[in-house]
């Protein structure tokens, strides 16, 4: 588990001790039923490769620095229909989580490592070496940092001969809705890029529905 | 049956004397055994009333020096049914001393024997009052072991049964574990679920029929008593059995067995609840081998109402995540039909708790028409829309906004043509704030997505618009300072026709440049008034110029709605409408 930061201990920049200071910036963009497109970059040694993903955010609970969603791989070689997973982001908000995963086979150094792929994250870099980041304000930072872990095949069995077992280190631009993203998996090939732009989905504008659950 | 019959005549007193009588009269023993087991089976007045005369040490003895096989069986049974379920009778048979006898025969060469006498005993050991197996002694265990390794069901049953009553410490585990019963137990649970395959495959087609089941029905009770065993030791002591393999054959041995016959059944149900009680992990698990569901949705048809409700109410609580959800096992008619059914019923706290069941599953991020409208959910909730109950009323509505939630334009037209404009209007202005709320979310819901959608706010001469905007101009009258609430951000389609919002009364908009956090989109805030005041500037919104995107709005907030209220009023609010984009702020 990453480490969870009690409130004792929250970022020294932060003034006050209003805790939504520490949460992320409410960004409309990343909120339920946004829907985002794009691709991720699956090519190895031996040949280029390229799947057309979708990703559609079905849960925000910015509180608790969780979010989650469906990601849909549409030109998969090995599968018949495009393949649907379901996952679950982190949100790293130095209240619930810090930039180093702690899990899922990802060390510090791999950590580092990918977050650095990131050019929004090297202004963050000397601060996340001293403390991991801990007394980073990010509230108002342009991006949000996360992971996001896929959870279970929605639309194929476990035999599909895909794995979900890696994840993904994501920066999501407030800004302009784009993510960029990098995935993990010791057994699979380094460093595919994972890149989506905000969609509306052929609507004028854009409008968010909502759900509430009871 | 006219043995007993006829033996019922008799006075018990002359019962009695036949089983006690010193002849070699075999026969008439085992005439006087049967008669007295068909007696006292199923009755603790005449196993206390046969005790009191003295019956069983005189079936003890027949025990003891039976000269015949049927007077063994007979006599281990007369027991066995004196010790079911009756505390006296386990007294009455340990203090004639039947104990060892029935042990020492476990090895008698003839099976039929052997099962009375394993299956007297089993029964014994299901009483408190049974000794407790010394499993430290190297006698006793290996002698536990055989009973274990025996081919007979019924002796491994035994074996079960002596460690489920007696192994209480984890000392007692550590010994059972290091003798290799632990192991044993484990093979028992999967052993058993193949020798029944494998005598089911065994069987000819044409006997599969009732009677052959039979032959499966001795299996159950084996099976479960190693998961109680399994579960006793589990209980006490959390280090073993951490396997998950184990774990989860524990848990699908469990549920296969809940929906067997009679006592199995009602017996798997208590052993699962105390495997399961307090473990997360073994919940988690259970969750996971869908059981929960499964059990719980048949209860939906339960006969009583009280029950009905707590199925739902427990469906409700499972459903209440996005990952249940999106795994897609709630929205199917085992589900969907026996939650519209009770919405048909006439208790309204069922029909609350199926509606709360309805509002959570119809949030379908998967397929465009869900189960439940293809149900026939739709009419029903519509019509509930209109209760006079408050409750029924709100959650009726609650699922009808979710069940728009990211739906397509027919499936949108479906559910708008079923609740007409009329009744969206009037529950925009319920007199209850909650169902307000709702009704908002569902119009929210409703012009998501394609500019068709937008057209219903302005069906039957702008109806729902109307009412939409009279409950902005509601909340711009009742202007109260709030301390602190926090603000609450959403978007607004890029394009913006003001005129729209400029020919309501409502005008004290502000606008702010620093809140904004998406550049594309337009973002309304709904912000306290204290804040409002100081950093925000209130703006007039120029006549008939359309808004571009980055622009945010604030509005004072109010207490006579609530938050989310306003929310939907606002995103209903500012609908699109042309295609025209001018920079048109500061």
């Amino acid at each position: 588990m990453p480490v969870r930061v009690v409130d004792s201990s929250a970022p020294s920049q932060v003034s006050g001790a209003n805790p939504s200071h520490t949460s992320p910036p409410a960004c409309t963009l990343l909120s339920v039923g946004q829907a985002f497109s794009g691709t991720q970059n699956v090519s190895s040694l031996q040949k280029d490769e390229a799947w057309r993903v979708n990703v559609r955010i079905q849960g925000c609970d910015l509180d608790h620095g969780y979010l989650c969603g469906t990601m849909e791989a549409l030109n998969v070689p090995m599968a018949d229909t495009p393949v649907v997973t379901f996952w679950e982001g982190e949100i790293v908000d130095m209240k619930n989580y810090t930039f180093f995963t702690g899990k899922w086979e990802a060390t510090s150094e791999v950590d580092t490592r990918h977050w650095t792929k990131f050019p929004s994250f090297s202004p963050l870099l000397s601060q996340v070496e001293v403390d991991g980041g801990r007394s980073l304000d990010l509230s108002n930072y342009p991006y949000i940092f996360m992971r996001w872990k896929e959870q279970y095949f929605v639309n194929v069995g476990t035999d599909c001969g895909l794995t979900i077992a890696g994840f993904y280190y994501v920066c999501f631009s407030c800004s302009d809705g784009s993510i960029n993203g990098f995935y993990y998996d010791p057994n699979s090939s380094p460093f595919q890029k994972l890149e989506l732009k905000v969609t509306n989905e052929g609507r004028s504008g854009f409008s968010f529905s909502s759900y509430e659950l009871q | 049956m006219p043995a007993s019959a006829s033996a019922s005549a008799r006075l018990p007193e002359d019962l009695i004397t036949r089983l006690s009588s010193a002849t070699d009269d075999g026969e008439a023993k085992l005439m006087a055994l049967r008669e007295l087991k068909n007696q006292i089976i199923g009755s603790r007045t005449k196993k206390l009333s046969y005790v009191k005369l003295g019956a069983v040490p005189s079936v003890v003895s027949i025990l003891a020096d039976g000269s015949s096989n049927s007077l063994l069986v007979q006599s281990a049974a007369a027991i066995g049914s004196f010790a079911c379920g009756f505390d006296a009778g386990v007294k009455a048979v340990l203090d004639a001393g039947a104990f060892p006898h029935l042990f020492s025969l476990i090895s008698h060469s003839n099976d039929k024997v052997v099962d009375a006498r394993a299956h007297s005993l089993k029964i014994i050991y299901q009483s408190k009052l049974a000794p407790k197996y010394d499993f430290f002694q190297e006698r006793n265990m290996k002698f536990l072991l055989s009973l274990l390794n025996s081919e007979n069901e019924n002796v491994t049953g035994l074996g079960e049964s002596i460690i489920t009553h007696s192994c209480e410490t984890s000392i007692e585990q550590k010994a059972l574990s290091d003798a290799g019963a632990l192991e044993r137990l484990v093979d028992l649970l999967g052993g058993s679920l193949c020798q029944r395959d494998a005598s089911l495959e065994s069987l000819p087609p044409q006997s599969h029929n009732p009677g052959s089941v039979s032959t499966k029905d001795r299996y159950p009770q084996t099976r479960l008593l190693a998961c109680m065993c399994l579960i006793v030791v589990r209980n006490t002591s959390p280090s073993y059995l951490q396997d998950v393999g184990t774990k989860t054959k524990l848990i699908l041995i469990l549920l296969e067995l809940l929906d067997g016959p009679g006592l199995v059944g009602d017996e798997a149900a208590f052993s699962f609840s105390s495997l399961i009680a307090e473990k997360e992990d073994l919940q988690k698990l259970v969750f996971e081998a869908n059981v929960v569901l499964n059990l719980v949705t048949d209860l939906l048809n339960h006969d009583s109402a009280n029950v009905r409700a707590a199925a739902c109410i427990c469906l409700r609580s499972v459903s209440c995540s996005v990952k249940n959800l999106s795994a897609g096992s709630f929205m199917n008619e085992v589900i969907v039909l026996p939650l519209i059914k009770l919405l048909h019923g006439s208790s309204t706290y069922v029909q609350v708790a199926a509606l709360g069941v309805i509002s959570n599953i119809v949030v379908n991020f998967t397929t465009p028409k869900s189960a439940f409208m293809q149900c026939g959910g739709v009419k029903q909730l519509a019509q509930l829309s209109k209760s006079m109950e408050s409750t029924v009323r709100v959650n009726a509505v609650w699922a009808l906004r979710n069940l728009m939630f990211l739906k397509d334009h027919r499936c949108k037209e479906e559910i708008f043509l079923e609740l007409t404009a009329s009744t969206l209007a009037s529950l925009i202005c319920d007199p209850e704030p909650s169902v307000q709320e709702q009704a908002l979310g569902l119009v929210r819901n409703l012009v998501h997505g394609c500019i068709d959608s937008v057209e219903y706010v302005f069906a039957d001469d702008a109806l729902i618009l109307h009412a939409v905007g009279r409950q902005l101009q509601t909340a711009s009258k009742a202007e109260v300072l709030i301390e602190q609430p926090p603000p609450l951000t959403l978007s607004l389609p890029t394009t913006l026709h003001t005129s729209q919002l400029r020919h309501h009364p409502h005008s004290s908009w502000a606008y702010s440049p620093t809140l904004d956090a998406s550049i594309t989109t337009t973002t309304v805030a709904i912000m306290p008034t204290s804040i409002l005041a100081s950093s925000y500037v209130p703006i007039s919104l120029p006549a008939s110029s359309t808004l571009a995107t980055s622009t945010t709005f604030v509005t004072p907030f109010t207490p006579t709605m609530s938050t989310s209220t306003i929310t939907h009023a606002f995103a209903v609010k500012a609908v699109p409408t042309t295609t025209a984009v001018s920079q048109c702020l500061p």
